[in-house]
């Protein structure tokens, strides 16, 4: 465990020379890793808030984010290895003068408000004006007492370290949001078992960004490095495995119990009226990291591994989806089985297969439990605030299996996407684990 | 006024993601012409983040003449109150004068007759405490918080609806409250609470909470079952809730106010929920509802209407399927999603068949929608469905629109338009069409309490159609109006008429000439009007 607060004396800093070529003073009231937190307190509630911010495009910007931070603390770090060279396309970040003092939090604070003002420009007024005032505030409290020219440079180098990322994010093809990601031109591909629009809302008879499985990825090579089976064979036969796969969706809704309409509620993580799916973990991480007061070198560690797993599983997930273009279930149904047939939860606006709360959320348990260990027992209140009571799970598998079956109960997914994409998720997440983090 | 062929034809790849095809059919588009200047309008709805919603208007007679007269609200500025001045069908002018409503502060407004004196009274909605003034007569206000036991409260006010309950002397208001402006780090969740001032005696009692409450920027008290007694509906920003949803309350006299829920048939629907405007656009008897929103605006008619004639509280939406989903910008080069806010139904073009107007606007350098978001004039086709014709008839405005009203100004049969902007000086336009179709103009009065039939329908027979409208106090977007209700005549030369009042009595059918001017007092003859 790291302690809460460390002081490092110059002398010892003087020691790390050979290793760092820079100076660390740490000699705010408030400890990094609460920085570190309390920016995505903030980040969670704009990516609920920023109308662009559908579940992959929240992803892309947790991997950027939290490979910011990690990199912004690793430059001050004896222990933490840069991920440069390690993902796909970066570069080493600006380095820190040699022999010159840095507090790390204001540091760390410069770097979040640079990389969450970037990411999170497109937000509206009230968020840019909430952004403003955490920006105002951590600055005050962290800038007392500290030399002025250890506020100047410190804050330099968190928002070089900062810029250096996003050139980086810049150059992925995923920088560009238009439409809140719904292409204004696309040709639906028709025949049986293709995906259809399945909302009356106009901005969605298009898929949602259909090209992101073409994004460059993080930690995994490309975006079909995860590659699935393919799903049961389309059919509208009775006795067909894809009937059977559309008839058990059925039959769960209409005898969903209480336990089961729960769960689909607590994963349902909607866009703009929640963190998204992989908010969802970032808040699981968060809620761990804050209980068990875990330090920045670890914290940074988690939140970098997690973001850069998440992207990556959305973007191999998109790969699988365009490239297999499902019709979902209530499209299905209502043709087959009940034409009148509602789902509990609003089906997303792109092809089904597979589901992507299921890839992303076995990814994100591989990383965690790689940090915190196989049967990690955990309460998860990410959606107090919404009247949802906090679930708890006997692992991070756990969790990712509920999250998985969540899609079945809700009545948007069949059972093949959340089977094969939870084992997806497996490959992407592995690909994360592998990164060498420490020296 | 010309006709304007509605082709079915839609350019390939482009039918997926406008309204589906439509039969061909010819609609007359209506000519606006802005006469702001010249009528002498100069009021800018002005602020920083505390107004970057509301921006109302509000249109009463309150000097007898017939013609409506206007409040413009200017946020961090006093509000303008303008007399109108205008002759009958002449070019629209207004005269600003003072009047006791030139509060600051100010986000939108409501007229009412709130002590049933005749003599028009209004609720002004502020950042800060809300001002209900009693009309004096000759358009002179005086504040009556204290006389009328109105409590106005510290809110951030966005919301407004009123409503005689069964066999009160007094109205209730519903009052539709925003986010803690007081919060800058975490403005999301800290919806305050909405207000329900219902009556005591000839007076407000204190106000009861509204709980739970979801940040509303509009509200409507409407009879949408036909039940007889009005539900409040809500419609709520989701962008500062938590866990809410739109709503619609049980307000049932001395009851406490309770949710629709699963059971009633009641389904969850978020949207940043803006405006609300009604009407029984299909003839069934039944208003339907448009809401506004962002990227995704909703028409909703009930799902199902059993043999009984008691509807559960179940609705669809038809936005998509009548072409009314106004998503994004029908014209200019940007074609980034639209923010919508005041929607109004009002028949422009004198068919027989309400339109939709909708105020557009960006909430303040949001880089996700659009920025030059012209305001969407949908005329209603004979099918159902809707046709843009915002840029053919003139009102396709790029300012930053919020508030909006659409009243006969100038009292020649023609719906006219005014518009309130953010930063940018409100807008007026006359319209100027030839009619298409004749009209008739109705005004509904009864003795005592609730003068104005709040909660009552006029009813009018056009051919085997009957149109309905309820007359109700609320909705839109932080904009209330008082006055005649227009009624589109098409090509009929004469109209049979009658009042539905509050209380569910109903008068004779009555017939009437078309293009004229008729106050219809309870249980008399529809007596006709002429401006002096």
């Amino acid at each position: 465990m790291v302690p809460i607060r460390r002081m490092v004396s110059l002398a010892i800093v003087v020691a790390w020379l050979g290793v760092l070529n820079a100076a660390a003073v740490q000699a705010s009231a408030m400890p990094p890793e609460d920085v570190l937190r309390s920016w995505y307190g903030m980040i969670l509630k704009l990516v609920r808030h920023t109308a662009t911010y559908s579940p992959p495009v929240a992803s892309r910007s947790f991997a950027y984010i939290g490979v910011t931070a990690f990199e912004t603390v690793a430059g001050g770090s004896k222990d933490l290895q840069s991920l440069a060279g390690q993902l796909n396309g970066l570069t080493p970040a600006p380095q820190r003068e040699a022999g010159k003092t840095y507090d790390e939090a204001l540091t760390l604070h410069a770097a979040m408000a640079h990389a969450t003002h970037s990411f999170f420009g497109n937000t509206g007024p009230t968020g840019q004006r909430a952004l403003t005032a955490i920006e105002t505030k951590l600055h005050a409290e962290l800038i007392a007492g500290l030399p002025a020219d250890v506020v100047e440079r410190s804050e330099a180098q968190g928002r070089a370290v900062a810029a250096h990322i996003i050139a980086w994010s810049a150059t992925d093809g995923g920088a560009v949001i238009e439409n809140m990601g719904f292409p204004m031109a696309y040709d639906l591909v028709a025949g049986p078992g293709k995906w259809v629009p399945t909302s009356t809302v106009a901005q969605q008879q298009k898929p949602l960004l259909p090209s992101w499985g073409r994004l460059r990825t993080f930690a995994m090579p490309q975006g079909n490095s995860c590659p699935l089976p393919p799903p049961p064979d389309y059919s509208e036969d009775k006795t067909s495995s894809f009937f059977k796969e559309a008839n058990e969706v059925y039959e769960t809704r209409q005898n969903l119990s209480k336990e089961q309409r729960a769960i689909a509620r607590f994963w349902s993580d909607d866009p703009m009226l929640s963190p998204t799916p992989p908010g969802h973990w970032i808040s699981i991480a968060l809620q761990i990291l804050e209980r068990d007061k875990i330090g920045i070198d670890k914290s940074a560690d988690v939140l970098a591994r997690l973001g850069v797993t998440l992207a990556d599983a959305f973007i191999g997930c998109w790969d699988s989806k365009f490239q297999y273009n499902l019709v979902r279930p209530v499209t299905y149904i209502r043709k087959f089985i009940d034409p009148k047939w509602e789902t509990l939860l609003n089906t997303p606006p792109f092809p089904e297969y597979p589901s992507g709360h299921s890839t992303q959320s076995s990814a994100a348990a591989l990383v965690l439990t790689r940090f915190f260990g196989e049967n990690f027992a955990f309460e998860d209140g990410t959606h107090k605030r919404d009247g949802l009571a906090p679930r708890a799970f006997t692992s991070f598998q756990a969790a990712a299996d509920e999250a998985g079956i969540s899609r079945l109960y809700g009545g948007i997914h069949f059972r093949a996407a959340i089977e094969h994409g939870l084992e997806q998720g497996r490959c992407v997440g592995a690909y994360a684990n592998a990164l060498k983090t420490r020296r | 006024m010309r006709l304007l062929l509605a082709s079915a034809a839609l350019a390939a790849g482009s039918a997926a993601v406008v309204a589906p095809a439509h039969a061909q059919s010819s609609v007359a588009i209506p000519s606006f012409v802005e006469e702001t200047v010249r009528a002498g309008i100069n009021s800018i709805y002005a602020g920083e983040w505390q107004y970057m919603v509301g921006g109302g208007v509000a249109t009463f007679d309150c000097n007898d003449d017939g013609f409506p007269d206007m409040l413009l609200a200017g946020g961090e500025a006093p509000a303008k109150f303008y007399r109108n001045a205008s002759e009958r069908g002449g070019p629209l002018h207004f005269e600003a004068q003072a009047s006791g409503l030139e509060l600051d502060k100010m986000t939108g407004a409501y007229p009412l007759d709130i002590d049933s004196d005749g003599k028009m009274d209004l609720v002004l909605l502020r950042v800060g405490e809300n001002v209900a003034m009693r009309g004096k007569g000759q358009c002179q206000f005086e504040r009556a918080n204290e006389a009328w036991g109105f409590d106005g409260g510290d809110g951030w006010s966005t919301a407004f609806a009123a409503s005689w309950e069964h066999g009160a002397q007094w109205p209730t208001l519903a009052i539709g409250n925003y986010i803690d402006r007081n919060e800058e780090t975490s403005p999301w969740g800290s919806c305050t609470e909405n207000w329900l001032h219902r009556p005591a005696e000839k007076k407000f009692a204190a106000p009861l909470a509204l709980k739970p409450s979801y940040c509303p920027l509009s509200m409507l008290f409407t009879d949408w079952n036909r039940s007889g007694t009005p539900s409040l509906r809500v419609s709520n920003d989701r962008e500062y809730y938590e866990g809410g949803q739109e709503q619609l309350w049980h307000v049932d006299g001395a009851e406490k106010p309770t949710l629709f829920n699963d059971a009633e048939g009641w389904r969850p629907l978020r949207i940043w929920g803006m405006g609300i405007a009604s009407y029984d656009l299909d003839f069934d008897g039944y208003p339907e509802y448009f809401l506004t929103s962002m990227a995704d605006n909703k028409l909703q008619t009930l799902a199902g209407i059993p043999p009984d004639g008691k509807p559960p509280a179940t609705f669809k939406d038809v936005a998509f399927a009548k072409g009314a989903t106004a998503h994004r910008p029908y014209m200019g080069s940007d074609l980034r999603p639209s923010t919508a806010w005041h929607t109004q139904f009002e028949d422009v073009n004198n068919d027989g068949l309400v339109d939709l107007f909708i105020a557009k606007g960006n909430v303040a350098e949001m880089p996700d929608f659009a920025t030059s978001d012209p305001n969407n004039l949908l005329l209603q086709l004979p099918d159902g469905k809707f046709q843009e014709a915002g840029g053919d008839a003139g009102v396709a405005s790029t300012f930053t629109s919020r508030g909006a009203a659409l009243a006969d100004f100038n009292l020649d049969g023609l719906v006219d338009l005014v518009v309130v902007n953010r930063w940018k000086t409100a807008q007026l336009w006359r319209n100027t069409g030839s009619k298409a179709g004749s009209w008739i103009e109705v005004r509904l009065q009864q003795d005592g309490a609730n003068r104005d039939g709040v909660g009552g329908w006029l009813e009018v027979k056009r051919g085997d159609k009957i149109m309905r409208r309820e007359l109700t106090s609320g909705g839109g977007h932080v904009s209330g109006q008082s006055g005649w209700l227009h009624v589109g005549l098409g090509e009929a030369r004469r109209a049979e008429v009658r009042a539905v009042w509050p209380d569910g009595a109903s008068d004779e059918w009555q017939s009437v000439d078309a293009n004229g001017f008729y106050l219809l007092a309870r249980g008399k003859p529809a007596m006709p009007w002429q401006p002096k």
